[in-house]
């Protein structure tokens, strides 16, 4: 297992090296001088070349790289441009912001969504089945900043009953912690509960076709035993694999629902580093979430054994 | 769950009891740095503005008066600045304001390793060049210039010098690193939750300058009457919005599409306040087409500046077609010249400039506010009529900036910030384009006109150099001004005083109805 584990993480290595050298070549490419954002309208070309000189700006682009790369292998992920901030433990507590709503997210739509979606695949053409089928088609649908507004607008303004705007940690305020991450969790997980009904639906689907199911219950074992007993666990790797490349997805693809809801993580700091051309916080949340997506796919990797022994890491 | 979360409302509700007192902003960004005039962006200086006061300060029209200092005398031939300084001026920690203090600032602003943004405004490099500073006596500060100058103090006093704040050296650590502002403002340094909120708490021991009893730019009376102010980063304007009415916020810019909701809310009000900030359409005068001045005066004339205006500001906009704010000292009868709208003259000065249909594009963006898009739009659409052929170009704001630096445009949907002397506000868009591509204008007489007004410090011999470069611009026509900026605010209907000054957050003088 360690071996296995060992292995995945040093193929990790050439995934976050293509990651590392197409972020810093990308965001280069992209018109926008970080120094003339820096100094505003009024500074004179010495001013922004001497700014650029200060920032490393001015050499070319391997070289840049070869200075980069060399520093994140020693651990030093260099300084904001903005803000002048160490990037690593920068980007580390907003991922930490960012992490907590999601894995709660995640974790919330998948004991909504995939025994709604066994359910609905159990009573296959039936007025449930259509229900939730239809249903979780809507979820999906709504773009999420435009739900998260609406949650907003209605727990919110209307109730009273949420913090319209802000954020507490958890770590300074349980409560208040907690009472503003309920909107973008929320949010979150009615968004998500869409796709993960669909997918636990289809692939349980599949599974109730096969003949060992038509053994089972020809053997006259009960439907709530065919069910979860013989189809769920084949028929959860496939949305435990979604569930992991939401997850993925998630820890730094939130910035439109941190955005709505003010909440300083991971995602919004990336889209406002974008808009401010600031290249080493780029080239730092980048990476972490490169590097979440590998973990999170290993973790998935890992338990996927405990779902369907056919399956073994070795 | 209801009972849960209701609960968890008032226990929060209970726990903020405390700062109910607070005023509640928005604003779009993080505050870059707490260190004035290093590290700052336009949201940056409305906080420090709270914090810190510089000698001198901008008067609501563009008059600098003394703000830390009581007097300021000026010697005969302009090279010599006597400064004496307010006795009853405290900083935050407590400690008086000295000469002393005021110098180991200013010499603090020029080291090279504090990395101040305007050093090379007082170095030489620019127009003015600081030769020496010197306390006489604990409340007299004697500054020399190389050269006389009519905008010395009008530099020190801008939001990007960090108006030249002087601060306490206990503002920095022992190891020389800035730690934090202790300055002489209405309002200090609390608290800052990097990416959430800064939180400034009211200065008790804070004394107004000279003043009529009401707030005057950045004198005039400026009484914290609140227990501090906390801004809050909230980048979306829709989020805003829901702030704003659920009374989360007090106060807070928003898009002037909001005001008719905003006037109708029982909750909110809507405040306007101009600004000497410019809406303009910047013209490369470098452009085959556009290099010649009768396309562009005929582009002048074909625009209907009051009905652009009034569409692109939801008719909270006036027509400016001068560099020099309409609430400035210097604006005449001759500045409020323009170009008339007159399509037949148009289309005759176009035919003679040989103009062929070829294509011209306008760069807009849609970054917060700003009426760059709208005023694009409408502008086509005026300008078609006369057979220009326009096209707009949609961009992010940092292409655009880059494209202005290179001088690769034709026309950019541009607004420029604040500047309140209108020789500042000339260097922005006037000069040698050889050695500064991103300027618009470079024509030697408007050069030659903006360095007089540099160096001129008569108000009257500066009047006719800013009537007489009027009237080049209008012949020249290098870019179109449109409109002076308008700062168009949402706030509680409970708040009290104008939070808004020059784009900026401005909250002495502003307080709560009981």
């Amino acid at each position: 297992m360690i071996r296995f584990i060992l292995h995945r993480l040093l193929m990790a290595v050439p995934t976050l090296v293509i990651v590392a050298i197409t972020v810093f070549a990308l965001i280069r490419f992209i018109p926008g001088d970080p120094a003339a954002l820096m100094l505003g309208d009024m500074a004179t070309p010495d001013q922004i070349a001497a700014m650029r000189s200060d920032l490393g700006l001015d050499k070319s682009m391997p070289q840049q790289f070869l200075v980069w790369s060399g520093n994140v292998l020693s651990g030093d992920f260099g300084h904001s441009i903005v803000s002048k901030e160490a990037v690593l433990p920068l980007v580390l507590s907003r991922f930490m912001v960012s992490a907590e709503i999601v894995v709660v997210a995640v974790i919330l739509a998948s004991l909504i969504a995939v025994p709604a979606g066994v359910i609905a695949a159990w009573r296959q053409n039936s007025l449930t089945d259509l229900a939730l089928v239809g249903t979780a088609t809507v979820l999906l649908s709504i773009p999420t900043f435009w739900l998260g507004l609406l949650l907003l607008l209605f727990f919110g303004l209307k109730l009273g009953w949420l913090p319209v705007l802000g954020y507490v940690s958890i770590g300074d305020n349980i409560v208040g912690g907690l009472l503003y991450l309920v909107l973008p969790i929320m949010t979150l997980v009615i968004h998500e509960s869409g796709v993960l009904i669909r997918m636990a639906r289809a692939s349980t689907l599949e599974v109730l076709r096969l003949d060992y199911i038509t053994h089972a219950r020809a053997k006259g074992l009960s439907e709530q035993a065919v069910l979860w007993k013989h189809a769920f666990k084949n028929a959860f790797g496939p949305t435990l694999t979604m569930i992991g490349l939401i997850l993925g997805n998630l820890l730094g693809g939130i910035a439109v629902i941190e955005t709505v809801f003010t909440i300083p993580g991971l995602g919004r700091l990336m889209v406002d580093s974008i808009f401010q051309r600031d290249y080493p916080v780029i080239q730092g949340c980048l990476l972490l979430i490169a590097l979440s997506y590998v973990v999170v796919n290993l973790i998935v990797d890992l338990l996927y054994p405990l779902f369907d022994p056919r399956v073994v890491a070795e | 769950m209801k009972s849960l979360l209701l609960a968890g409302t008032i226990l929060m509700a209970l726990t903020s009891a405390s700062v109910a007192r607070d005023i509640v902003i928005a604003q779009s960004s993080d505050l870059r740095s707490n260190n004035p005039g290093v590290n700052r962006d336009g949201n940056t200086d409305g906080v420090i503005l709270h914090i810190v006061e510089g000698l001198v300060g901008y008067a609501n029209n563009g008059e600098v008066k003394p703000l830390l200092a009581q007097s300021i005398a000026m010697s005969a031939d302009g090279l010599t600045y006597t400064f004496k300084l307010r006795p009853d001026v405290k900083f935050h920690n407590g400690k008086a304001l000295t000469a002393d203090e005021v110098v180991w600032n200013w010499n603090r602003y020029m080291d090279p390793a504090t990395k101040w943004t305007c050093i090379k405004d007082f170095d030489g490099s620019g127009t003015v060049k600081v030769t020496g500073i010197q306390a006489t006596d604990a409340a007299t500060v004697v500054m020399t210039l190389e050269k006389p100058s009519a905008v010395f103090l009008g530099l020190m006093s801008r939001p990007e010098c960090g108006y030249t704040g002087i601060i306490a050296r206990e503002s920095l650590a022992a190891d020389g690193s800035f730690d934090k502002p202790i300055g002489t403002g209405p309002f200090q340094w609390d608290a800052w939750k990097k990416g959430e909120y800064i939180h400034l708490s009211k200065f008790a021991g804070y004394v107004s300058p000279a003043n009529d009893g009401k707030p005057d730019g950045m004198v005039g009376s400026k009484r914290p009457l609140v227990d501090g102010i906390k801004f809050m980063v909230i980048p979306d304007a829709s989020t805003v919005k829901a702030g704003l009415q659920s009374g989360v916020l007090d106060t807070a810019e928003i898009s002037p599409d909001l005001i008719p909701e905003f006037e109708k809310s029982e909750k909110t009000k809507v405040i306007i306040s101009q600004n000497n900030g410019k809406n303009l359409f910047y013209i490369q005068t470098r452009d085959p087409v556009l290099s010649k001045p009768g396309v562009r005066r005929a582009m002048a004339m074909a625009l209907d500046l009051d009905e652009l205006v009034a569409a692109a500001s939801n008719g909270t906009g006036k027509p400016n077609g001068s560099m020099v704010s309409s609430d400035s000292v210097y604006f005449s009868d001759i500045q409020k010249k323009r170009l008339p709208h007159d399509l037949a003259a148009a289309k005759k000065e176009l035919a003679a400039s040989g103009y062929k249909g070829e294509p011209i594009s306008i760069i807009a963006n849609k970054r917060g506010n700003v009426p760059s898009f709208p005023a694009a739009v409408i502008a086509q659409a005026m300008l078609q009529q006369i057979g220009l052929n326009v096209q707009i170009e949609v961009l992010d704001y940092a292409t655009q900036v880059d494209r202005r630096r290179s001088g690769n445009y034709q026309i950019i949907s541009q607004s420029v910030a604040p500047r309140l002397d209108p020789a500042l506000m000339y260097s922005f868009y006037t000069g040698d384009k050889d050695k500064n591509a991103s300027l618009m204008w470079d024509n030697p007489k408007a050069i030659a006109l903006m360095k007089a007004a540099y160096t001129e410090i008569d108000g009257k011999k500066r009047q006719a150099i800013f009537d007489e470069f009027h009237e080049l611009m209008l012949e020249d026509m290098p870019g179109i001004f449109l409109y002076d900026m308008i700062d168009v605010w949402g706030a509680a209907k409970s708040l009290k005083g104008q939070p808004v000054w020059q784009s900026n957050a401005r909250l002495w003088e502003v307080s709560f109805d009981k």
